[in-house]
């Protein structure tokens, strides 16, 4: 992708690559909010780990330019919280129960700044189309 | 004397190239969004003087590829660099992160507008050229 034209395509896949690490903290967030009620399987155990999604920055060199890529997913280390549910299978001997520490309104606001994030790349991929399209335009005159 | 080294084509052609390196920075600093501890760039716009020549002042920091013989390969890429904007943006978030989206957005449409409007230029600079030839 070296050649002159390439430029417009390289824009495009910096933005690809903005897309596809989105799209991936994503599927973290909705992976936390489906397992935001689940509990441990054994009595007194631990329940499902909020999980953080990280971005990193790196040099992709066939676009020479910065992408930017998921990076490990780690585990959110906040206490879990607790109800005491006695009659829950899942309770320990004293009849509190874990729970995930996933918090909704968390999960939600940063789902809101994953769409918006995406949306902003999208809008760049169509406005290099739009450029594009300007270029095979001088062909025409 | 080859089409492309006519003053005017030539200066759009720059211009062009500027506005193609600057979609590119900017999808840079869009995708980097949520990167923590990433600086958002941009391009200093190019300033031509009278004979359509790019100015010093705003070509790239590293030095350009002589050709002092006909025999001598080009440089591989563009022919011209443009040099960085080093202006910092004014909020940083507590990631370190400085990208403001909507700044960055107001900049690629900006930067598209401006791109149709060399491009139009160019179109009607050829069409003038046709017109010099008899060509209706």
């Amino acid at each position: 992708m070296a050649d002159d034209a390439g430029d417009f395509s390289r824009s495009m896949g910096i933005a690809t690559s903005g897309l596809r690490a989105q799209a991936g903290r994503m599927r973290v967030i909705s992976e936390n909010i489906a397992n935001a009620d689940s509990t441990a399987q054994k009595p007194g155990g631990d329940p499902y780990r909020r999980k953080v999604p990280t971005f990193t920055s790196a040099l992709d060199r066939s676009l020479d330019a910065r992408t930017v890529a998921l990076g490990r997913v780690k585990p959110d280390t906040s206490a879990f919280r607790l109800k005491y549910e006695p009659t829950n299978p899942a309770a320990d001997p004293a009849g509190n129960v874990k729970y995930p520490n996933v918090n909704s309104m968390i999960e939600m606001t940063d789902m809101r700044s994953a769409q918006r994030s995406y949306e902003a790349n999208l809008n760049v991929i169509s406005a290099t189309r739009r450029m594009i399209q300007r270029t095979l335009d001088i062909l025409k005159a | 004397m080859a089409i492309n080294d006519l003053p005017m084509l030539a200066a759009l052609r720059t211009k062009m190239q500027w506005h193609q390196e600057r979609q590119k920075v900017l999808a840079e600093n869009v995708s980097n969004s949520d990167t923590p501890g990433f600086q958002p760039r941009d391009l200093v716009a190019p300033k031509f003087n009278s004979a359509g020549q790019l100015t010093a002042s705003s070509a790239g920091g590293a030095l350009p590829m002589m050709m002092t013989s006909a025999s001598h390969m080009k440089a591989p890429g563009g022919t011209v660099s443009f040099a960085e904007d080093r202006r910092a943006g004014f909020q940083t978030r507590p990631a370190g992160n400085a990208v403001n989206l909507e700044d960055q957005m107001m900049k690629v449409s900006a930067n598209q507008m401006d791109y149709a409007a060399a491009t139009s230029l160019y179109s009607r600079s050829l069409g003038l050229l046709k017109t010099a030839i008899g060509k209706r």
